[in-house]
């Protein structure tokens, strides 16, 4: 006879090797926390919002001021309109695709609305990367164009000894500059890392029942 | 809490412990993980109660949240080291006579089926509870056509690791 209806015969009557748990153990897991992904994904991503969020409270006093003189103060409300505006849909899809999420689903379903939520976190990272690539872009076309204003009140603001102004913009695009990239590249890493570990399995076996399809 | 609900579902669980213990030893390789594997399980199960209505058995819809934990929502399996399974090791067979060739080839099949990916694992595993196709396409999300030419080339690869 094969071998796997073999195994398949004595599948059954291993039972009585299997630990056994009395009503109290099984009880008391009752209490336990779960440490399943979905959590994971969606913890991570309240942890994004409020980073997001607390980064704002952040911008230094001087730093605020020296955008109210140079004109940018109705531009940045303007922005940060905008961008809760977003935020606030994003919380809606997520909290969403979380209740969505149920373990009854057969496992296709439920892969597939993990990795759903997983998309939403994904476009929420690329909106806030591209938001801030763009915000970076556009303040510095708005400070090259406006190189007079922003030297003077950068002596005014900061207190910025003497230097020519032709040196001083060149240190500042390029501090402007290197800042923005490091960023960037900060924030892809960040994400890269803590998504690949945490969706690697899911990923895999997605792939495997998809193939199953084929 | 409802205690009443409290009471039924783990009086339930306890009668049908059997199913994920044996989902426990196929998806993880020491008793550490399975004790976890088999907490998470539970608490997932426990989670999704309330939704269960009862037009299935019972022992049904333990499979899929069981399975749906093992596959999708549990995250530690790997992270062991991969060492000989001790219970694979000593798989015993109970009923046929004492024969070593018999037994040999049955640890080497049992290991086999643990070495698979973690969704033929579950097709296997269904496979060997005596579930119908029907009852396999379901629980995996995938069409009873499917998942019975999936389950035949699994047998024949099977087929191939034991006898090469």
């Amino acid at each position: 006879m094969d071998q796997l209806e073999l195994l398949k015969k004595q599948w059954q009557s291993r039972e009585q090797e299997l630990p056994k748990l009395t009503y109290d153990d099984i009880y008391k897991m009752l209490l336990k926390k779960s440490s399943s992904i979905v959590k994971w994904i969606f913890y991570i991503s309240i942890a994004e919002i409020i980073f997001w969020t607390l980064l704002a409270f952040f911008v230094p006093e001087s730093s605020r001021k020296f955008s109210d003189d140079i004109g940018l103060h109705n531009i940045l409300i303007g922005v940060n309109v905008v961008n809760y505006s977003i935020f606030g849909v994003f919380i809606f899809l997520f909290y969403r695709n979380y209740r969505k999420i149920s373990t009854t689903d057969s496992i296709k379903e439920l892969m597939r609305n993990i990795l759903q939520t997983r998309k939403t976190v994904k476009y929420f990272v690329v909106y806030n990367i591209t938001a801030c690539i763009i915000l970076i872009i556009g303040i510095n076309i708005f400070y090259y164009l406006n190189q007079d204003i922003v030297f003077k009140f950068m002596i005014e603001d900061y207190g910025i000894a003497s230097i020519s102004q032709e040196k001083f913009m060149n240190i500042f695009f390029l501090i402007q500059i290197l800042f923005g990239i490091v960023m960037i590249v900060f924030i892809i890493l960040f994400y890269r890392i803590v998504y690949g570990i945490l969706m690697r399995k899911l990923n895999k076996n997605y792939k495997e029942l998809k193939k199953i399809e084929m | 809490m409802n205690k009443q609900l409290e009471h039924s579902f783990v009086t339930q669980l306890e009668e049908n412990q059997n199913i994920v213990h044996k989902i426990c030893r196929l998806y993880t390789n020491d008793s550490d993980a399975h004790n976890d594997l088999f907490q998470e399980i539970t608490i997932q199960l426990w989670r999704a109660y309330p939704k269960f209505r009862g037009d299935s058995k019972f022992s049904t819809w333990m499979y899929r949240v069981a399975l749906n934990t093992a596959i999708t929502l549990y995250r530690k399996s790997k992270r062991s080291i991969k060492t000989q399974d001790y219970e694979g090791v000593s798989f015993k067979i109970s009923s046929v006579p004492y024969d070593d060739t018999a037994e040999q080839q049955l640890k080497l099949m049992y290991s086999a089926v643990k070495d698979l990916n973690d969704i033929d694992k579950a097709l296997v595993f269904l496979y060997l509870e005596d579930k119908n196709y029907r009852e396999i396409s379901e629980t995996l999300g995938i069409t009873e056509v499917n998942a019975r030419v999936k389950m035949n080339r699994i047998k024949e690869k099977l087929r191939t690791i034991i006898n090469p």
